[in-house]
């Protein structure tokens, strides 16, 4: 098992060297700078030109070869791309160019802000979806089936920014009863040491506040989970089908089990496996970021940093921003593989 | 017992969760980028409530004000300006605000080898915006800033420039604290650092992708401001913004979009806080270097086939007036010309006199991107396109992402395009120059004949008019030539909609938007 880990963990390496290369290149080679963005609707030929090159922008991407002549093999790798992967490896991942704010400090503060989000999510949706799921298997048919189908099919079909602007008024601006957006109100006086308001208000001992951002947390969530919750009902939904299909199934009701314990010992746990990859994979990708849930809502995440920053082509965040998810992806997938063999005996790593 | 009460206030404090007295929320498109010479709206914005230009404006209106600054003169020929200096005002951190201070900031952003320009981490692209270029580039405007004694600074410019003050005021220039600078360093004006000025808030923390707050200086040299504080949250979506205005939980709401201007005087707990009239414009270009749009018949086929006024009507709901100049009103040199009225059947005539009695294909490029002139550029453009399609003009409409847009406008490669302009500051030659300047006039709209020399030749002569009657007769005869030539369609001079909850008062945008108001004077009931 652990020799597996060490095997996954080293394959992440190539998988982390073409998503830099790609994500180097892809924002380059579309056009536009954001020397281009930064002078907005006027600006003259010469103060582009300069501020590109204060930027940088003007150096070689892979390879200095006018530098090579005077400074040789240093002067050869005094180029763009040389120089963000030997800065990344050393884990730094340079400044924004507007802001100037290290990349690194900035999704130190946006991530755990998405993890929250996120598993709030996942929650809402594998809370709901799997129950919800199971039923539908057993009434097959029925009107439950067709019903839970139907918002199942809905779920996903909605438009997130729609959704999430139905809900801001009929929560928070007609009812009251939830705050419209954002993750914490911004009267409250707290401050934060993780990065995580949850886990810090609980830390210390902040109940007043820990119920202020949960109050926060309640129609992002459930507006991010929709589209899971859909997706988790319907795999549940067919999974218990396929199960519930299966000779064991027969002989163990036959044998007399308990319905109930059919259903929950032997049906459930084998039709488990799918919907935990599914539930891995949208894990993975709320994870990196919801960019509408997140500017619906006016929530601090990820998403909508790395967004905007492709929108203005601050390199330094693109490519931070999109190695770091890569990295987040690529390590939730592994976790949901080891999962299996926790969850079907009959799966094991070597 | 002391202690005891201490422990108990800590105790309350946390169960309640204790929340700040008089605080104003005010919701932005985002929070700021940086408040150390920033060039967006939202760090404008708090950037001035910290740290004040030398001159301001009135409020609600574009004229100038003493701020920093008491009074101001130039020399005969306007190259030569000499400000004084308030007494007796410090800095957030206690160090004085004098002409060495004034001196130190014009330096730092002036000279990129100034050793706090830091020219390899910060840009102060702003500073081009208005100053045209750094010392010793092409184009450069300021030469020297000297400090004639603690309260007199002097500014030596390279050419006559009879509006400086005008400059001066733009929301860029906040003077910011020479010590705070020096001991920041490169760092100054990021979150962990704020910024240090001598305005009627104090910088106080900035949470990032949350909120920045500001508290009320109470040495202010003004009126003190009368609420404690004022949060600034960054809420992309407009819809939100309005959402939460609607819920109370935001105080102020700025940068609505027009549609919402219905939901906000049909609610009895909110206020519009609109200026009178924005200092700003939205046009339809074209650049001669593709045909037809060389043919002056062609570009009046244009004007006369698009039912401006309608277009206007639908997409501004109200908050916008048909554009006929490139000068928008509240500011001098403008001609009072009408817009070119809705006439189909004389723009057929035109495009059949030019030789295109069936009309001709051609690429109408519109913004990727929503700016206050033009909310929604794709829904105009369909729009501007359907009126050209009666007169016989296929338009194809384009776009491209926003920086290529930009890239590619410069290059000419747009037959027809939409772009516009929000003012830096308030005078025309931040108009008609910005449009019309010996580069724009060429890269812009590819404009290049006796009409076009004449135009650069009279605002050339503009800028150096020592008087304001003289400047106003070159701006008008600029502006008539640019009227009956066309280079470019004017469509709109908008007013950008904020709101507040009915039980603020105070809030008055100005002309050149909401970058410029101090919120000072707003009271929260």
């Amino acid at each position: 098992m652990f020799a597996y880990f060490v095997r996954r963990l080293l394959g992440l390496l190539p998988v982390l060297f073409g998503v830099s290369l790609l994500i180097f290149t892809i924002p380059r080679v579309i056009g536009s700078d954001p020397a281009r963005i930064m002078l907005g609707e006027r600006a003259s030929p010469e103060s582009y030109q300069r501020l590109r090159t204060e930027l940088g922008l003007d150096t070689p991407y892979f390879l200095n070869l006018k530098e090579a002549r005077t400074r040789g093999i240093a002067g050869l790798f005094d180029a763009q791309y040389p120089t963000f992967v030997a800065h990344a490896v050393q884990g730094d991942l340079g400044k924004s160019i507007f802001s100037r704010i290290p990349v690194r400090d900035s999704l130190a503060h946006f991530f755990p802000a998405t993890i929250e989000l996120t598993l709030v999510a996942m929650f809402f949706a594998v809370v709901f979806g799997v129950p919800l799921g199971i039923v539908a298997a057993l009434n097959r048919g029925t009107l439950v089936d067709t019903g839970f189908m139907f918002l199942a099919l809905a779920g996903v079909s909605f438009p997130v920014f729609w959704l999430g602007i139905i809900m801001i008024y009929l929560f928070a601006v007609f009812l009251g009863w939830l705050p419209p957006s954002g993750r914490i109100s911004p009267t409250l006086i707290f401050h934060s040491t993780t990065g995580f308001y949850l886990l810090d208000a609980i830390v210390q001992g902040r109940w007043g506040v820990l119920w202020n951002l949960l109050r926060h947390l309640v129609m992002p969530g459930i507006a991010l989970g929709t589209i899971p919750l859909a997706i988790i009902v319907r795999m549940t939904r067919s999974s218990m089908l396929e199960v519930l299909g299966q000779d064991y199934i027969r002989t163990a009701r036959a044998k007399g089990v308990e319905r109930r314990a059919v259903i929950n010992k032997h049906a459930l746990r084998n039709a488990l496996l799918p919907v935990i990859t599914v539930i891995g994979l949208s894990f993975g990708q709320l994870l990196s970021g919801a960019i509408l849930t997140e500017t619906v809502f006016a929530w601090p995440g990820i998403g909508r940093f790395v967004y905007d920053a492709i929108s203005s082509r601050d390199y330094p965040i693109i490519q931070g921003g999109v190695l770091f998810i890569a990295i987040m992806f690529v390590l939730v997938n592994m976790l949901v593989d080891l999962s299996y063999a926790f969850i079907d005996p009959r799966i094991q790593y070597t | 017992m002391k202690r005891l009460a201490i422990v108990v206030a800590a105790a309350l404090l946390a169960l309640s969760g204790a929340a700040w007295a008089q605080t104003l929320v005010y919701g932005e498109s985002g929070l700021p980028v940086s408040l150390d010479l920033p060039q967006d709206g939202n760090s404008l914005t708090v950037q001035y409530q910290i740290a004040e230009p030398l001159v301001g404006f009135q409020p609600g209106s574009s004229e100038l004000r003493p701020l920093l600054a008491t009074s101001w003169e130039a020399n005969a020929d306007a190259t030569q300006w000499t400000f004084h200096l308030r007494e007796g005002v410090t800095f957030h951190d206690g160090t004085p605000f004098n002409a060495e201070a004034v001196k130190f900031n014009f330096d730092r952003w002036n000279h990129r080898d100034n050793p706090y320009a830091f020219p390899d981490q910060k840009n102060f692209a702003a500073w081009t915006y208005i100053f045209a270029a750094f010392y010793g580039e092409e184009g450069y405007l300021l030469e020297k800033v000297e400090a004639l004694d603690d309260t007199t600074v002097r500014f030596d410019l390279t050419s006559p420039v009879g509006f400086f003050p005008a400059l001066v005021a733009s929301s860029y220039f906040g003077i910011q604290s020479p010590a705070a600078v020096k001991a920041a360093g490169v760092d100054y004006g990021t979150p962990g650092v704020g910024a240090v000025g001598t305005g009627p808030f104090k910088f106080q923390e900035w949470v990032q992708g949350d909120h920045v707050t500001v508290v009320r200086n109470d040495a202010y040299w003004g009126d003190k401001a009368k609420v404690e504080r004022i949060v600034f949250r960054g809420i992309e979506s407009p819809a939100t913004r309005l959402a939460e205005l609607e819920a109370g939980t935001l105080d102020i709401a700025v940068n609505l979009s027009p549609d919402d201007l219905q939901a906000v005087e049909s609610n009895s707990d909110l206020r519009r806080a609109t200026a009178e009239a924005n200092l700003s414009i939205g046009y339809i270009g074209f650049h001669q270097a593709n045909k037809p749009f060389d043919d002056l018949r062609v570009r009046q086929a244009v004007a006369y086939a698009i039912d401006q006024k309608a277009i206007v009507d639908a997409f501004w709901s109200g908050l916008g007036t048909p554009a006929a100049e490139f000068i928008p009103p509240g500011l001098i040199g403008r001609a009072g010309y009408d817009i070119y009225p809705y006439d189909p059947e004389k723009a057929k005539q035109l495009l059949a006199d030019a030789g295109f009695p069936n009309g001709f294909q051609t690429e109408f490029w519109y913004m990727p991107v929503s700016r206050p002139y033009f909310p929604s550029p794709k829904d105009i453009a369909e729009a501007v396109a359907g009126y050209l399609s009666e007169v016989g003009i296929q338009a194809e409409l384009r776009t491209e992402d926003w920086g290529i847009y930009l890239t590619e406008y410069d290059e000419g490669k747009f037959p027809m395009f939409m772009l516009g302009w929000n003012a830096d500051y308030a005078d025309p030659n931040n108009f008609i120059y910005t449009f019309f300047s010996p580069t724009e006039i060429k890269n812009g709209f590819g404009w290049a004949d006796a009409n076009a020399d004449e135009v650069v030749k009279l605002l050339g002569d503009a800028r150096k008019a020592s008087s304001e009657t003289e400047r106003v007769t070159y701006y008008e005869q600029a502006d008539k030539i640019i009227y009956d030539q066309v280079p470019a369609m004017p469509v709109v001079y908008p007013t950008t909609l904020h709101a507040t909850r009915t039980n603020i008062d105070g809030f008055l945008p100005n002309p050149l938007g909401v970058t410029s108001v101090q919120l000072n004077e707003v009271t929260k009931n």
